[in-house]
């Protein structure tokens, strides 16, 4: 895999025009991506993810520092030229009735195309290669306005695959999908960056995927942007401050989230397995700690499947056919 | 067209091919229609006589009826069509929003605002009743410059209100300070002068002078060209400016493209004919049903035929076949097209689908 820094960006002042007024967004960022690298760009809602997204697509204008393309400023290139470079996901809904995936996979080739915009053999195989790589190709004659939102999801990534640029910016590209298609394009981005040496730029707020799949973190804090292997960060411990708020705390341990709840009481889990994985949760949730030291109360979770939990304190025994029950009576009685 | 390759059992057949039997249809009903617009009108002429006509330099008031005025007519209800559904089109397209069209977003009382200001302002310099030589030059410049105007300014706003229904009130808004405008130029004006101008108010296909009729033809051919150079431009915009940034289209100037495409059109219509209504935001639609499609390169050819069609019909539906009596060619048009905007409204109640 070329090693070689295909973007980087140096001082970067990132903001937008009002009026007469620059408003800059955040102190100046320095970060670099290689060819075929996945890379998340995390942060606050709000934060400036979206802008530096967009002027990382020359939708708009820096405001000092510079963007390099392969060591070439990004104010060196004309418009087509940069539409060659990087490809760009907002958002924003597709809402145009009568297109089908066909027609808007073909946009992709618009830098490549001629005058009038015909489809030469070229674009064509580019076309239904990236039909083909984004699984699109039997919904080739659908329209874009009947398909799912992780269906459209996809077709848009095989246009900018279609439009064979090196870099893809994707502003949250699994925002509003269900679980079976977020990883559906999570898995479709990893493919393009490791086996098509694509370096996809995309933010998120789901900081698990991001941590599990991205080769690189940008996070955007209020003061800097901090990049590295998800693992260097967290080792680092930067995400540890970054989402806390009164009632969630993030555990860098393992990388993921747990509420703050006031913890009533130590309880002994007696069990192994899935079983006592679950009731541990279970018991986490009404506010009880699981301790290590044997003390009463404690449960006894079964063994197997169809047998009962028991749960005893003071000096009586009480059954329960399931978690749920179990729970109800730790939650109320106890 | 050059390539019909099968891949994973589909066909992927390049569009004009599946698209050519319905373009040789439509193209043989423009013909029809052209001639039967020919053979009707306010005196019935007998069909061998209206060949003989065509055909023959026999110099009979037949003869004359259908060629000084039935074909100019004919032509100009072809040229007007097309003009008007091509810039309705067009501006659907570039501002996104299914109910735009030269009538609705005041485009074309921007045009009118033009003619005012040539008729009833300056028309103490150029004589009203006969507007020869330069003068339709400078009436069409006029109309042109107020359509633009006022196309600029509904994409101004249009760039800070992202909700259609409040860029539609907004451009009703306008329509009517308009018409405030012209009514203080009417108050004005003399009685010729405003005799002229409310005559031209009406709308009429058939009241243009070879003159008027050359330089529409000229304005109409330009914009014709310049929206098929523009179809790469809007298939872009399809998916809004950053999209079509983002893929490498130079907005800005394609907007300029577009926006004197479309002045050019309505303003030159509007100019010679007055404002006729409904054709230009219903067409798009019809053709948008027809072809199914949203890519220009065969929205543009469809929707001049449609809109050539389209305008054919109605002003043989004004001739009313079989009477002496003709009615306005507005009403024909609005009654034509108001059906076919409310079934787009129906079909998208919260306007959330596009086009």
């Amino acid at each position: 895999m070329n090693s070689e820094k295909i973007l980087s960006l140096n001082s970067l002042k990132i903001g937008y025009a009002s009026g007469r007024h620059e408003k800059i967004l955040l102190p100046p960022l320095t970060a670099s991506a290689k060819s075929g690298e996945l890379i998340a760009v995390i942060g606050k809602n709000g934060i400036g993810k979206s802008t530096l997204l967009r002027t990382l697509a020359g939708l708009q204008s820096s405001f000092g520092g510079e963007i390099l393309f392969g060591g070439k400023n990004i104010r060196a290139f004309s418009r087509l030229e940069l539409a060659q470079k990087v490809g760009y996901i907002s958002t924003e809904n597709v809402k145009v009735s009568n297109l089908n995936v066909y027609d808007l996979v073909a946009l992709g080739r618009f830098p490549y195309t001629d005058w009038m915009g015909n489809i030469d053999t070229e674009s064509h195989n580019r076309i239904t290669d990236a039909l083909e790589m984004t699984g699109m190709s039997e919904f080739c004659y659908r329209f874009v306005s009947e398909l799912s939102d992780g269906e459209r999801q996809r077709a848009m990534i095989a246009r900018i695959f279609a439009q064979d640029t090196g870099i893809m910016v994707m502003d949250e590209p699994m925002a509003f999908l269900d679980i079976g298609s977020k990883y559906d394009i999570i898995s479709l981005l990893h493919l393009l960056s490791h086996e098509n040496a694509k370096t996809i730029i995309f933010s998120t707020h789901d900081l698990d995927m991001a941590i599990s799949q991205a080769d690189k973190i940008w996070l955007i804090l209020e003061n800097k942007l901090i990049e590295g292997a998800p693992e260097d960060l967290m080792i680092a411990g930067v995400f540890d401050h970054l989402f806390e708020s009164p009632t969630v705390q993030f555990n860098s341990d393992n990388g993921t989230f747990s509420f703050r709840r006031k913890q009533k009481k130590n309880i002994y889990l007696e069990g192994e397995g899935p079983i006592r994985h679950w009731t541990d949760k279970a018991v986490n949730r009404v506010g009880f700690s699981v301790s290590d030291v044997k003390t009463i109360p404690y449960i006894i979770a079964p063994s197997e499947k169809n047998s009962n939990w028991q749960f005893s304190y003071l000096n009586s025994i009480v059954e329960f056919r399931s978690i749920y029950d179990l729970v109800s009576f730790l939650g109320k009685e106890y | 067209m050059k390539f019909d390759i099968n891949l994973f059992g589909k066909s992927y057949m390049r569009p004009w091919k599946q698209k050519k039997v319905i373009f040789l249809i439509l193209i043989l009903l423009i013909v029809c229609l052209f001639l039967t617009d020919l053979f009707f009108g306010s005196v019935s002429i007998k069909a061998s006589e209206v060949i003989k006509a065509i055909f023959t330099n026999t110099d009979s008031s037949f003869s004359t009826i259908i060629l000084k005025f039935r074909l100019p007519k004919a032509i100009t209800a072809l040229v007007v069509g097309i003009a008007l559904s091509l810039s309705g089109l067009q501006m659907q397209t570039v501002f996104r929003n299914p109910m735009a069209g030269p009538d609705v977003l005041g485009i074309s009382s921007g045009a009118s605002l033009g003619v005012a200001f040539v008729i009833l302002g300056f028309s103490s310099v150029i004589s009203p009743d006969s507007l020869i030589g330069l003068g339709n030059w400078i009436l069409v410049a006029s109309s042109v410059a107020g359509a633009g105007a006022v196309m600029i300014l509904i994409m101004v706003i249009s760039s800070r209100v992202k909700d259609i229904m409040t860029i539609l009130i907004l451009g009703i808004m306008l329509s009517f300070g308009i018409s405030a405008i012209v009514t203080i130029m009417q108050y004005f004006s003399n009685e010729s002068m405003l005799k002229a101008y409310v005559i031209w108010t009406m709308g009429s296909l058939g009241n243009l002078t070879s003159g008027q009729l050359n330089i529409l033809l000229i304005s109409v051919s330009a914009g014709i060209i310049l929206s098929l150079i523009s179809s790469k431009m809007l298939n872009a915009l399809l998916l809004g400016e950053n999209y079509a940034a983002s893929i490498g289209l130079n907005v800005r100037l394609s907007r300029i493209l577009i926006f004197s495409c479309t002045s050019i059109l309505t303003g030159s219509v509007t100019a010679f004919c007055g404002p006729i209504g409904f054709i230009g935001i219903a067409v798009p639609h019809i053709s948008r049903i027809v072809f199914k499609t949203s890519d220009h390169k065969i929205l543009i050819p469809g929707t001049i035929l449609i809109g050539g069609v389209v305008m054919l019909a109605s002003d043989i539906i004004s001739q009313v076949p079989g009477s002496e009596s003709v009615l306005p060619i507005n009403a024909v048009t609005s009654l034509i097209g108001i059906p076919v905007v409310i079934w787009v409204i129906f079909r998208n109640r919260k306007f959330s689908g596009l086009f």
